[in-house]
């Protein structure tokens, strides 16, 4: 099985404000909570934005940001915004 | 009739998923016996009135409640002084964002009244008429400030400001103004985009603001205990969201309330947030007795959120041969008083449907003297898919080409790039696209003064954190308990699924929507969530009722639980066991229930995912009278990608719904403010929703591509279908007529006054 690390994707406003306009980062993880906990090593505090104010796309799949779901080698991990409906 | 179509992908059979029975709820509803929010009448209970500002914009100097305290009959009077301050800070979702600096100051005013309605103090009394009299004898000192409704207006260099302090979030540096927020999305290269267009439109657009415009007015009963332990009864789409949202306000802790949700007439989006909970809870506290609280009418009207107005501009470039290589689009949006309109919805949603390589969104979230915005079906979106969508249709009839044809030319896929960013994931909208295209009305001919326009809608679709219990009865008979509030079916469609997955009769199993106390978190019943997520959740529970069941049957045939399978409604033997024993019906475990262990009851919690999003296209034929500017709407044909219709009639229902409001926010619906910033159509008569004789019966396509992330393919259905009407309709008046028409609605004046330019 391959170890392709995550490509871990931000929006433009996103990375401004918390990852000095850096947008993509590679990331090896299992599931997001190792994505997010090893972008909190890189920048301090930055899991708790995540999780509060993002959603995140999956290979093009959207979840709420938690743990438990699954990164797939190779994957693309796309926060975005939260959204919420009608 | 409805001449609904079903066109399925789906290659599953099944028994229940997919056929009609009558709706659970039907009986009370239509015998009126149903209990809502103002129903409820407890002993004890007193009444509450809420005193509102007569001003659109106004310093409160200050709030003399004497006279209403010494008021025969009162028990209690309360204002904003009676709340915790909260903090400034903006959390969680940012489309909302949400600021309880903020919310509540919206549940009662403290500094400022904001919009004319907004709420100052209020008082209970032992009935409503004392209550009513006591509110007019609070003495509230207003110094009257200039206001500002208009968006645009709200954002010139020399507008009133509501917050004197605010800066836009987005922008740096700047001085303080009414732009609360500025937002930007894009891809691509704009300029090289548009570099290579044959053709190039663009135009401005504003939209009015519209009211969700449920019939059932907000309304609650609270009843706070001395030990500080407080109940609430209420109507809204999430009673797990009014305790937060009331627990937060009041400063107590969520598990000191419990929140039991009424039946509920309506909500759109419209009933996700509080309003009058924090008040009559207050006032309960302070009274020592229940109180309910409800709005009439016009507080809905004037002190509940419409969505947003607004003004927008849209650029499209596409090739002569029909590709769109460019789209760009600038969206001002109506917060209402306090910030959180949704434009970034807006922004993210507008060019979606389309693979489109170069595009940009601009949204600017404006707050002005209007009641707080609130979400509305797909909120935002059906805002900037009107500017797209007319831009587009304008493009295809600048190059010739059928305005379906461009669409399906150009629409998205798995795999083509967003605007917010990842990938389309799900397939659906050619599938839907190309339904309609062969829908045979499409190709009918029209007559003298009749049009036809085609549109589309794009909406994200929701998942989340839903909750859902299992109780097997005695009987064999099986209730399923969820915690979202019953507006589009789902106690129908809950019940389905159960019975799909357990494998007994529709009939056998009843589900129903559980209190605070009674079931896990449930967020809202709202972005077409529940179907999909809290039907996740209730799989997943009848799906550990059967491994449950196989356990008991295992424990009566003395075999290992790996020996037994589940089929057909039955535990079978399996494996070296199979032909040992007689299969075991779910009735006759449950009358072992006790023998075998005790109560079957099983529960699930999850946080659903990969949710697809909702897709939607529809064409319109419509007649213009000259003399009048009056339309009647001929003929409306509505597809829309359903995943899997659990239960087709409530699918159709909620696409029919979406399209009828969307026929009122087309032609008819808006808040007209005088000069003095005061509403002057607060009522049904002047507010002019569609009636039943204002359209005809609305033709449904159900296109079926299944999500496979969902154990039945479900796809949330209740918001794309309102996002197209309003272009399709300003397409259609453009056919019959040759006038665009930009601006909404689209009355019988407006576009009087337009053909009457020549």
């Amino acid at each position: 099985m391959s170890d392709a690390p995550a490509r871990v994707v931000f929006t433009a406003g996103f990375s401004n404000r918390y990852t000095n306009g850096v947008r993509e980062f590679e990331v090896t993880a299992k599931n997001l909570r190792g994505v997010i906990r090893a972008m909190d090593e890189m920048f301090p505090g930055l899991g708790t934005h995540l999780e509060e104010e993002t959603t995140v796309a999956i290979n093009g799949e959207l979840h709420e940001t938690g743990y438990f779901q699954t990164v797939p080698p190779g994957a693309e991990v796309f926060f975005i915004p939260r959204l919420e409906g009608g | 009739m409805n001449d609904s179509v079903i066109v399925s992908d789906s290659v599953k059979k099944f028994k229940w998923i997919g056929t009609r029975p009558i709706r659970p709820d039907g009986v009370p509803k239509v015998t009126g016996r149903a209990l809502y929010g103002a129903d409820l009448k407890l002993p004890g209970m007193i009444y509450g009135k809420v005193l509102r500002s007569p001003h659109a914009h106004a310093r409160i100097k200050k709030i003399d409640t004497s006279k209403a305290e010494a008021l025969k009959g009162v028990k209690a009077v309360v204002t904003a002084k009676d709340l915790p301050e909260q903090k400034f800070e903006y959390i969680g979702p940012e489309r909302v964002a949400v600021n309880f600096w903020h919310v509540t100051r919206n549940i009662l005013a403290r500094e400022k009244a904001l919009y004319e309605g907004h709420a100052i103090a209020a008082v209970a009394a032992v009935s409503a008429s004392i209550a009513e009299e006591a509110a007019a004898l609070i003495e509230v000192e207003y110094e009257v400030l200039p206001h500002v409704i208009d968006v645009d207006e709200a954002m010139a260099p020399d507008a009133p400001l509501l917050f004197e302090d605010m800066v836009t979030r987005g922008m740096d540096g700047g001085k303080p103004s009414n732009i609360a927020k500025r937002l930007e999305f894009k891809m691509g290269d704009l300029d090289a985009g548009f570099a290579q267009a044959d053709v190039v439109i663009e135009k401005e657009f504003k939209t009015a603001a519209v009211h969700q415009a449920y019939i059932e007015p907000h309304a609650c009963v609270a009843k706070m205990e001395a030990d500080g332990q407080g109940e609430i009864w209420s109507s809204s789409q999430g009673h797990f969201q009014m305790r937060a949202l009331t627990a937060q306000i009041l400063g107590v802790k969520i598990g000191d309330l419990r929140v039991t949700p009424a039946e509920i007439g309506g909500g759109f989006g419209g009933k996700t947030v509080t309003y009058l909970e924090p008040v009559a809870a207050l006032l309960s506290r302070k009274a020592g007795l229940p109180v309910r609280l409800q709005m009439t009418r016009e507080e809905v009207f004037k002190a509940s959120g419409p969505t947003s107005g607004s003004s927008m501009w849209a650029k499209v470039g596409v090739t002569k041969d029909g590709k769109i290589v460019a789209g760009d689009v600038i969206l001002k949006f109506q917060a209402g008083a306090f910030p959180g309109s949704p434009v970034m919805n807006a922004c993210l949603c507008a060019f979606s449907p389309y693979d489109i390589p170069n595009a940009r969104a601009v949204g600017y979230d404006v707050v002005s003297n209007r009641p707080k915005a609130a979400a509305y079906r797909a909120p935002g979106s059906p805002i900037g898919h009107f500017a797209v969508e007319s831009v587009i249709d304008m493009c295809a009839k600048a190059i010739g080409m059928d305005p379906l044809d461009l669409r399906i030319k150009n629409v998205a896929g798995i795999g083509t790039p967003t605007i917010a960013g990842p990938k389309h994931a799900h397939a659906g909208f050619r599938e839907t696209l190309e339904a309609l295209r062969n829908h045979p009305g499409y190709k009918a001919k029209l007559g003298k003064n009749q049009g036809r326009g085609v549109a589309c809608g794009y909406w994200f679709n929701g998942g989340g954190e839903s909750s859902a219990t299992f109780q097997l009865n005695a009987d064999g008979t099986v209730l399923v308990a969820t915690g979202s509030p019953d507006i589009g079916g789902s106690r129908a469609s809950m019940a389905l699924m159960a019975a799909e997955t357990l494998g007994v009769d529709y009939d056998q199993v009843r589900a129903i929507v559980a209190d605070t106390g009674s079931v896990g978190y449930t967020h809202v019943t709202g972005g077409s969530r529940v179907t999909f997520a809290t039907g996740a959740a209730v799989v997943t529970a009848t799906k550990s009722a059967i491994k449950e069941l196989c356990k008991r049957a295992a424990m009566i045939w003395d075999v290992d639980p790996e020996g037994v399978v589940w089929e057909d409604g039955h535990a079978k033997p399996a494996g070296s066991n199979v032909g040992d024993f007689k299969p075991l019906s779910v009735k006759e475990l449950a009358a072992k229930a006790a023998a075998t262990g005790g109560p079957i009851t099983t529960s699930a919690g999850v946080n659903a995912g990969a949710q697809a999003p909702g897709f939607s296209a529809q064409f319109c034929d419509l007649e213009v009278d000259p003399e009048t500017g009056h339309v009647t709407i001929l003929r409306y044909v509505v597809a829309q990608d359903v995943g899997k219709a659990i239960h087709p009639s409530y699918v159709e229902g909620q696409m029919q719904g979406g399209v009828v409001q969307g026929i009122g926010w087309a032609l008819n619906e808006e808040y007209i403010y005088n000069s003095k910033g005061l509403l002057d159509n607060a009522g049904f008569l002047d507010y002019r929703c569609p009636v039943a004789s204002d359209v005809p019966m609305i033709e449904t396509i159900l296109v079926e591509v299944p999500n496979p992330a969902h154990p039945y393919g479900v796809k949330g259905v209740g918001e794309a279908n309102i996002c197209p009407p309003m272009a399709a309709i300003a397409c259609a008046i453009e056919q019959a007529t040759g006038k665009r028409m930009t601006e909404l609605p689209m009355s019988p004046p407006r576009l009087l006054a337009a053909l009457s330019e020549g």
